[in-house]
């Protein structure tokens, strides 16, 4: 287990290192007019200049591009060439808010996409019917769409929740349960129908194997034999499913974190990238990663605790 | 400024508990929103490059500086100037040499006393620190202190907008202990009615204040906490002023009729012009353009009413002219001076030898495709085809100001006449990318420069020229589209974006 661990931190490392060096090359060539852009349109054409000497933007490519990793490999990732903030100190006043609003829709998706499709698997019928209806009406209709009827009803017209964003920090729980609520019942809901779809294909396929017929014969229980045997063996389909929607979220809550004017990832990685801001697009890429590589260990690891089968040595 | 780990899990365990019982939150919606009497909450759709003072920009930023620091000179709401820091200020006889009398009862927030020499760093520290609008005292050549409480500001030419400068970002003043810190980047350290509690701040998120208890002028200083949230999405600043969350914000004619539904109250007043800029006066790249006939044509081929209603719902005003109603160099008349008249314009053009038309490109702006449908029907029913280029919004000024473009759409905002011609109209300005000028005008410009107190009067010549000469084609002035609840008023900013801190106060 432990080799098995180390081998995955230090794949881990190397994709870090390559997607580093990728993103650094292609904002190189994105981004253009950073100096302009951060003057403004007044400032004069030598203003400009000495911005771009400044940001060391007049240097090679390489020369940039090992200055910034000299300085990485020390824990300086810089300052924001748009805020002038320490690159760290904006990761860690918006990684929290992110973090909260995904972990927690995945955490609700997960034990309601096991309920909803164990149920369609087992109960088929009606249940089965509705569960795959929805999952096609949940993958047509954006979360943002949904994120936005929600502000008009339960914030504007019902005053339930905060139209936008009420976290700051020292903010208290009462805060952040209200600002959160309705962004995670969007994410929730455009997310949930998927992933039960993908349970209950998982647990149908594992109902229809040999080894529940010989279960059944030897007279074990029904809810032994789904939750004891059948689960663990459908579990590696929902996990795939989960840590695939956590990664696709981290990215896709932009739009919604803008809707609610949450100060989270999402509108700080578009902005900075918009703006060409290389400091602050290199550390929210090597934080992102950073939590990819590890959700996707986790998730091996939990496949292996609830399966032998996929058990590693 | 950061929120704990211990933070994170509680929300985690809170929201994860509330939404799978299904039940609200006893966080209202309107919880956030100010009380009436001593609290302000405004959406700001600008955040900033740094709380250092050089670092500011004038306009949409204003507030968010205007809340720590104060200047040496108060622009009032409808654009006179009035002491701040500065007590008087008188020029010499040829304008090349300001004399300022400053205040000796300031101190900044860090116990520094404001004096001469904490202005003139300020000034030598604008002008090093190669900030968005460091030109501004582009003119100046030296800054002397010529006792405790007065400086001399000498300048290499006249620049009859130097007092307007001292009034916005140059005239922001901080502690000289602080000036080039990297901690000033962060947290202010000026001596303005309000003190940035930067544990509560989170930036581009919101900037919290509250009130500096040994404020020198009380009469400014009208809440005991100022909020501003950084709301760069218009639907994030429609949903927070509509709940309350915000007392005022800026919105557009679209989104704006979501908050008179809510019984929001408009605060509109015009700041920028909208229209083409016809660089090419010269015919360099697009020969026609070159003929003053042509651009007339091209001016009288706008049925600028239509695009106003279309384009902005009729929120502004029709104007052929690019100065300012605010402005000492305005001419009312010139509003009209290209009534909607396709037939002239076609006899105009028939007239400069393009009774066939001719191909003009134009690039265009994420964002303003409308905008460029309705010109390109517009000229094309007179017989100009208009070829459409896009351009990506970071390339969009830079392409422009390099001359890539014969003409360009853009909304500009109407400032002092000085500050219009060199943004506009000198050979020098931002937007003259082919520097194009003529004797005459630089005559009517060189008279402006010196014009002293008729300054702005002097301007109208400069006016009436570029108008004459068709070296624009404006639309309409649009209105900036403010809205406030009723727990406070305010003054809008004569040639701002969006109201100065000071314009504020609670309703009762």
């Amino acid at each position: 287990m432990v080799t098995f661990i180390l081998k995955r931190i230090g794949s881990g490392l190397v994709v870090l290192a390559a997607i580093s060096c990728l993103t650094f090359f292609l904002l190189y060539f994105s981004s253009t007019n950073i100096a302009r852009n951060i003057l403004g349109e007044y400032a004069t054409p030598e203003q400009v200049a000495a911005k771009q000497s400044e940001l060391g933007l007049d240097q090679p490519i390489l020369t940039r591009f090992a200055t910034w990793v000299g300085n990485a490999l020390t824990g300086d990732f810089g300052t924001s060439w748009f805020t002038n903030e320490p690159v760290v100190q904006s990761l860690l006043t918006r990684l929290p808010v992110t973090l909260a609003l995904v972990v927690t829709s995945i955490l609700i998706i997960a034990v309601l996409s096991t309920l909803i499709g164990v149920a369609a698997a087992v109960k088929r019928g009606w249940i089965d019917r509705v569960v795959q209806t929805a999952a096609v009406i949940g993958d047509a209709i954006p979360n943002f769409v949904l994120a936005i009827v929600f502000v008009t009803i339960f914030a504007i017209q019902l005053g339930f929740f905060p139209a936008t964003s009420s976290i700051q920090p020292g903010a208290d729980a009462g805060a952040w349960v209200a600002s959160l609520t309705l962004p995670v019942i969007a994410l929730v809901i455009s997310g949930l129908t998927s992933a039960a779809q993908q349970v209950r294909s998982a647990v149908i396929k594992q109902l229809e194997k040999d080894y529940v017929r010989t279960l059944r014969s030897r007279g074990i229980s029904e809810g032994v034999i789904l939750f004891k045997h059948v689960l663990r063996s459908a579990a590696p389909a929902g996990l795939t499913v989960l840590s695939l929607q956590f990664i696709g979220m981290l990215g896709g809550v932009v739009i919604i974190e803008q809707i609610f004017a949450l100060p989270g990832m999402g509108a700080l990685a578009v902005q900075s990238t918009t703006l060409g801001d290389t400091p602050l697009v290199m550390g929210v890429v090597l934080y992102t990663v950073i939590i990819v590589i590890i959700v996707n260990l986790l998730v091996d690891l939990a496949n292996g605790w609830l399966n032998p089968k996929v058990r590693v040595s | 400024m950061k929120f704990g780990p211990r933070a994170t899990s509680v929300a985690i365990v809170a929201a994860t508990a509330v939404a799978l019982v299904g039940c609200s939150s006893a966080a209202g919606g309107k919880s956030g929103g100010g009380s009436a009497v001593d609290t302000l909450s405004i959406g700001s759709l600008s955040n900033i490059l740094s709380f250092d003072p050089a670092q500011a920009h004038l306009g949409h930023q204003m507030p968010l500086y205007q809340a720590a620091y104060d200047t040496l000179v108060l622009r009032k709401p409808d654009g006179s100037f009035a002491p701040m820091l500065a007590t008087e200020w008188e020029y010499n006889d040829d304008q090349t040499v300001l004399t300022v009398d400053l205040r000796d009862d300031v101190t900044f927030t860090d116990g520094e006393k404001f004096d001469a020499e904490a202005a003139k760093a300020n000034l030598d520290h604008f002008k090093s620190a190669n900030g968005p609008d460091a030109a501004q005292l582009g003119s100046v050549s030296a800054v002397d202190v010529v006792d405790e409480d007065t400086i001399d500001i000498t300048l290499a030419a006249a620049d009859p907008a130097l007092v307007y400068y001292l009034s916005q970002a140059p005239g922001l003043m901080g502690s000289p202990k602080a000036l080039g810190t990297e901690e000033i980047k962060t947290v202010p350290v000026g001596s303005g009615p309000y003190v940035l509690d930067a544990k509560s701040s989170v930036n581009g998120s919101q900037f919290v204040y509250t009130a500096n208890e040994d404020y020198w002028n009380k009469d400014l200083q009208k809440f005991a906490k100022v909020t501003i949230k950084v709301l760069t999405d218009i639907t994030a600043r429609t949903n927070a002023v509509v709940s309350g969350q915000v007392n005022a914000t800026l919105l557009d004619a679209k989104n704006g009729k979501q908050a008179e539904g809510a019984g929001l109250k408009e605060v509109s007043y015009p700041v920028d012009w909208n229209g083409l800029f016809l660089f090419d006066r010269d015919g360099q790249n697009t020969p026609a353009l070159g003929d003053v006939r042509v651009r007339q044509a091209i001016n009288y081929a706008f049925d600028r009413e239509t695009m106003l209603e279309q384009l902005s719902l009729g929120h502004g005003e029709v104007t052929a002219q690019i100065f300012g109603k605010t402005t000492d160099a305005y001419i009312p008349e010139l509003d009209d001076a290209y009534a909607y008249d396709p037939e002239k314009a076609k006899s105009l053009l028939a007239e400069a030898g393009y009774a066939d038309g001719f191909e003009l490109t134009l690039p265009v702006l994420p964002g303003t495709e409308a905008i460029m449908a309705m010109v390109q029907q517009q000229l094309a029913d007179v017989g100009i085809t208009v070829k459409q280029e896009a351009v990506p919004q970071a390339n969009y000024v830079t392409d422009l100001q390099a001359a890539k473009f014969s003409a360009a759409w853009f909304s500009v905002f109407q400032g002092e006449p000085w500050v219009a011609i060199k943004q506009a109209i000198g050979p020098q300005a931002a937007y003259n990318p082919f520097k194009t000028t003529t004797p005459e005008l630089q005559a009517a410009i060189d008279a402006v420069q010196t014009g002293g107190d008729k300054s702005g009067e002097l301007a109208k010549d400069v006016n009436e020229y570029v108008t004459e000469q068709a070296w624009f084609a404006p639309w309409y002035r649009i209105d900036q589209m403010f809205y406030i609840d009723d727990k406070i008023t305010v003054e809008p900013q004569a040639q701002q974006a969006v109201p100065s801190i000071y314009n504020y106060a609670p309703a009762s």
